[in-house]
């Protein structure tokens, strides 16, 4: 077994065995369950109603169907991804700084930069697999609801665009990753995430959101009401941010006094 | 036998403070180093630097003869190290902390780890997590990592701190036994010059980031003020007969005589006599020695700035 691999399987480890994945995991139940109970609602609002699920005064828009179900799920990734994704990401970089484990990493005879690309690695795995999880949930809730509009196109779809909202959002994450190095714990990253949430909410209602990189997954999840059709400038964005961040957090781990 | 760690004029500059300011040193092989400071001397700068986590500013540190740079980690097979307080990773047990490092290093003996849990003393307490030790066991789970790999080089950063008296001797003893048997080199910082006096060859005392005073631990006797000590009925007389026949001394704040002419804290019974002879017979005369506190207190105020 290499150093990479090592590296990767203790970063597993530690995830496997942190309060963070059980917390994630939490977050990405209520979320579905949330969707599930609105489409639930929006299929019957009369029986919601009459068995007091909904007040008197709830005035609902959209309808229940599987296409709008998976675009609903493709926004809990796209806004929620965004939060969930980050609070990963500055756990497996700045826990090492909170718990000041760093140390022995840079103790260890392999090049730093194997450290940093397992831990990417790691976040990308976990990350990925809280996803399939969501829409395998979603899935199920669907289900059980009994949803209608169910095709094999609507299917299609709906899995490209959460699909492709997953990678958008995660391909954000590096940025993150840097700034739990740079403040050397989760304040910063979670800071600058919440940050970034906000700005893409103002850049997006007047209008520049495709520019702006964070309001890029919401968009092409269909947050405006239509998913998909993304300009290629603003995947371009996204990549540069992945690539910038990925760059930055190398960078930080082999420049950058250890104190 | 070679030399291991070679640091040469060393230094390291915060915008207006110099941590640690052109530092050397060396050791030889199967040495063991005590580098002594206050806390905020430079000691774990200076480690941090030999460990190749904080750059330095000017000068170099070469372990095995190979200088200290990010390209050289194959350098960190052969060195184990503890840097300021152990922490572990606090939801794994001692044995899977031990286990990670296992791995990290590519060590394929899996019983290293068993081996290194009954040599540290931590077979009680290998399925605990580590968020649950106790200070002391927490220290020897951190010294436990350093000794893993069975390393050549052993630097470690108050490597007793938060032990109990019995840990301390243990731990003493196996540095002392990793040392004289195989031969590893240990460099170990404290702020207790008592404490290293014990199991170092050679000390070294840093203050503000200088090294101001470096011995054989074997000197140590010879460098420690030795003083006579009397006590008679009226001591401000008898201080000023003993100076009329030749004997220097003084009284100190306690009001006792003090005598540090080296041939009479050979002899102490002649000062003996000659107080008989002139009326004053002593009621106690003792040879003291300085303390190591007040000889590493003494190295610091007279060279630091």
């Amino acid at each position: 077994m290499g150093y990479l691999a090592a590296a990767m399987q203790t970063e597993i480890l530690k995830i496997r065995k942190s309060k963070m994945i059980w917390i994630t995991l939490a977050v990405f139940t209520l979320a579905p369950l949330m969707g599930g109970f609105f489409m639930f609602v929006l299929k019957d609002p009369e029986l919601a109603r009459s068995s007091g699920l909904l007040g008197d005064k709830a005035q609902l828009f959209g309808e229940a169907s599987w296409p709008a179900y998976f675009f609903l799920l493709a926004q809990i990734l796209a806004v929620g991804g965004t939060m969930v994704f980050a609070f990963v990401t500055s756990w497996v970089f700045g826990r090492e700084y909170t718990d000041q484990t760093i140390k022995d990493l840079l103790s260890l005879p392999t090049h730093r930069s194997i450290h940093v690309i397992a831990k990417f690695i790691a976040v990308l795995l976990t990350c990925l697999l809280l996803s399939i999880y969501v829409i395998t949930l979603g899935l199920v809730i669907g289900m059980f609801i009994g949803l209608p509009e169910w095709s094999q196109s609507a299917a299609v779809d709906g899995f490209t665009v959460l699909m492709v909202t997953t990678g958008l959002t995660i391909a954000l994450t590096p940025p993150v990753a840097f700034f739990a190095c740079y403040g050397r714990g989760f304040l910063a990253p979670i800071g600058f995430v919440i940050l970034m949430v906000v700005f893409a909410q103002v850049i997006a209602a007047i209008g520049y959101g495709e520019y702006f990189p964070w309001a890029v997954p919401a968009l092409f999840s269909g947050v405006t009401g239509t998913a998909g059709g993304l300009e290629s400038l603003s995947i371009f964005l996204v990549l540069m941010m992945t690539v910038a961040g990925v760059a930055a957090t190398v960078a930080w781990w082999l420049l950058a006094d250890q104190h | 036998m070679g030399t291991v760690i070679e640091i040469e004029k060393l230094s390291k500059r915060y915008r207006n403070v110099l941590a640690v300011d052109d530092l050397s040193l060396e050791l030889k092989k199967g040495e063991i180093y005590g580098f002594i400071g206050l806390n905020g001397s430079g000691k774990t700068t200076t480690i941090r630097m030999m460990l190749g986590m904080i750059k330095p500013t000017q000068g170099t540190c070469r372990l095995f003869g190979e200088k200290v740079t990010l390209s050289h980690y194959s350098l960190w097979k052969k060195v184990g190290s503890l840097v300021e307080t152990p922490h572990s990773y606090p939801e794994l047990t001692v044995k899977e902390n031990l286990d990670l490092f296992r791995r990290l290093r590519l060590l394929k003996d899996v019983n290293a780890v068993d081996r290194i849990i009954e040599k540290l003393k931590l077979t009680a307490y290998a399925n605990r997590k580590a968020k649950h030790l106790s200070l002391g066991n927490a220290q020897r789970l951190g010294i436990a990592k350093a000794l893993l790999h069975g390393p050549d080089i052993l630097i470690l950063d108050e490597p007793v701190n938060g032990l109990d008296p019995a840990g301390i001797v243990e731990v003493r003893e196996l540095l002392q036994d990793l040392a004289g048997n195989e031969g590893v080199s240990i460099f170990l910082s404290s702020h207790l010059l008592s404490e290293v006096s014990l199991i170092a060859d050679k000390i070294g005392i840093i203050h503000h980031g200088q090294l101001v005073n470096e011995f054989q631990t074997g000197q140590l006797e010879s460098l420690l003020e030795r003083k006579l000590l009397v006590n008679t009925r009226h001591n401000e007389a008898a201080a000023s007969a003993l100076a009329d026949q030749g004997i220097s001394c003084l009284t100190n704040q306690e009001g006792q005589i003090e005598i540090a002419e080296r041939h009479l804290l050979e002899r102490p019974e002649r000062v003996s006599e000659s107080l008989v002879r002139n009326g004053f017979p002593p009621i106690h005369i003792s040879v003291e020695k300085e303390s190591l506190e007040s000889y590493f207190l003494k190295s610091i105020r007279r060279e630091g700035r």
